[in-house]
């Protein structure tokens, strides 16, 4: 008989990963690697070029294909089950610049009720989006098509896409990527306060540790496998960072220097 | 012209093929898939040529063989191979044209017959394909709109659109049939070289113009029918082959919306310039 593990047992888990292996071309890019992430947490991955963070991310929601593991989302084992209560936000939207689909009508997609947006006019399509693009700032892009879009705008439209669909858990990968440094406070500012509001667990894949250092509650350093885990403050503070990023890291987190 | 039961035929046949072509473009041109097309309607002329070997008479049936076989073709190579897209298509495209031409040698009395595959014959057109061409728009018009926020989303991020649960690949092959049957369908009245002008022209056209995906498609669908009528009835009117003509009207189009929104840029540009 197995024991199950006390702590797992205990808190409701929105990812439960166990020994994933990857396998990319010739290169095994994961090499068992374990996430637990409980509901309610903002884990950040971490990790130098080519930890494996992004695939890590790819591969809990089915996008690569794993040689190894086991991955539960959201208590679900089958993976087409917890989908439709997962938000993801790809590391950047290669938008084709020969398709003009609207804000409007790629944020459609995303709602049931809004689905026939072909045949829609475009304020009973805003009426069904609700208060929430306001604040995303949104709704003033929402005539523009997503190729005219800046880096900025377009990872709050793709924020806005995945949280139309009421996530439980929101996977962000490298969410700064193509945003410039006065953009990027904001941005960080909006995942803590939707984390806040709605409830939601958030994962999210980053270079930059400084944001990690200010927003997320737990962090996994990954380098193939996972070298360290922990709170943010001991994970960030330890010599680990260094089994992570090898031994020149410098973890620049500001602290108190303004 | 309305009067004579072959117009009567092809108008109905531009009618069908032209907004069928014309939704399809939307999405060939956003998904580079002109070379695809052009594949594919070149592969027939080999079925053309086999059938004419077998002595069929109508070789219809033969030439949407073939357009399935060569799709079928490039997509397994595509799979299995390292090959990029282009060389498998270039590879394919070269090889049936040659196959074709090799076999018309030695079909001396069909050697006049190659013209009329090549750019269109607005007399090849028959009932049945008429019918079928109807068929096809009813079902692939049908099947576009009760399907278009998955395709829109595959088209503009597969990733996204698998996490919302899409089956990618299941439709991308679904499209990739669509479209080869559009093609095959096309090919009596537009020709195997010009076809796939059918695909990207209206759509060119209209995305001058169009500000979002719904104008996009209803402008290349207007601008499809335009061209595909009143080339038709040009070309009876000049006694020209139909596909060209069909060809030159979209062309025509094209400049027309070209010119319009240069003159919207420049009056815009203006307007920033003043304010």
């Amino acid at each position: 008989m197995s024991v199950a593990c006390p702590v797992c047992a205990a808190v409701d888990l929105a990812i439960e990963a166990r020994g994933v292996e990857v396998l990319l071309g010739d290169r095994q890019v994961l090499r068992g690697v374990d996430l637990i992430v409980p509901r309610g947490e903002v884990v950040a991955l971490i990790g130098p070029n080519g930890a494996g963070k992004t695939t890590l991310l790819r591969s809990l929601i089915g996008l690569v294909p794993r040689t190894a593991g086991r991955i539960r989302l959201l208590g679900e084992d089958d993976l087409d089950r917890a989908l439709p209560r997962i938000g993801y936000v790809p590391q950047r939207l290669v938008v084709e610049r020969n398709f003009i689909l609207s804000a409007r009508e790629f944020l459609a997609i995303r709602l049931r009720r809004t689905r026939g947006w072909f045949w829609q006019s475009h304020k009973s399509i805003d009426a069904c989006f609700g208060e929430e693009l306001e604040r995303l700032g949104v709704s003033s892009l929402l005539d523009l098509p997503l190729a005219a879009l800046s880096g900025g705008q377009l990872q709050r439209v793709l924020i806005a896409f995945s949280l139309l669909g009421r996530p439980e858990l929101l996977l962000l990968d490298e969410p700064t990527n193509g945003v410039d440094q006065p953009g990027e406070k904001t941005f960080y500012e909006l995942i803590g306060e939707v984390h806040r509001r709605h409830r939601l667990t958030v994962v999210l894949v980053s270079h930059d540790l400084s944001m990690v250092y200010r927003q997320a509650t737990w962090v996994y350093a990954l380098n193939g496998v996972v070298c360290c885990q922990g709170p943010v403050d001991e994970v960030m503070n330890t010599d680990s960072l260094k089994l992570a990023y090898g031994t020149h890291v410098s973890p620049y987190h500001h602290q108190h220097v303004h | 012209m309305f009067t004579e039961p072959f117009m009567q035929r092809a108008l109905l046949a531009a009618l069908f093929l032209t907004p069928l072509c014309a939704l399809l473009g939307v999405f060939v041109t956003a998904r580079r898939l002109a070379f695809f097309s052009d594949t594919i309607s070149h592969g027939t002329l080999a079925g053309v040529a086999l059938a004419f070997w077998w002595g069929w008479s109508d070789p219809t049936v033969p030439m949407v063989l073939f357009s399935l076989l060569m799709a079928a073709a490039i997509l397994w190579l595509k799979e299995h191979t390292e090959l990029l897209t282009d060389t498998i298509m270039a590879l394919l495209l070269s090889g049936s044209v040659s196959l074709a031409m090799i076999l018309f040698s030695f079909l001396k009395s069909y050697r006049g017959e190659v013209h009329r595959f090549l750019f269109g014959d607005i007399l090849a057109v028959g009932a049945g394909e008429v019918v079928a061409a109807g068929v096809l728009l009813a079902v692939v018009g049908t099947g576009l709109f009760y399907r278009l926020s998955d395709l829109s989303l595959v088209t503009a991020q597969e990733d996204l659109a698998h996490v919302c649960g899409i089956r990618v690949r299941r439709l991308n092959y679904l499209f990739s049939l669509v479209l080869t049957l559009t093609v095959a369908m096309s090919i009596r009245l537009m020709g195997i070289i010009l076809v796939s002008s059918l695909l990207v022209i209206p759509a060119a056209a209209a995305r001058n113009l169009s500000r979002n995906l719904r104008q996009h498609l209803v402008g290349s669908v207007g601008v499809g029918v335009l061209s595909g009528l009143s080339g038709t009835m040009l070309s009876y009117e000049l006694d020209a082959p139909c596909g060209p003509t069909i060809v030159m009207a979209a062309i025509s189009c094209f400049v027309m919306t070209l010119v319009v929104s240069g003159l919207a840029g420049r009056r815009f540009k203006g307007m920033r310039h003043s304010a």
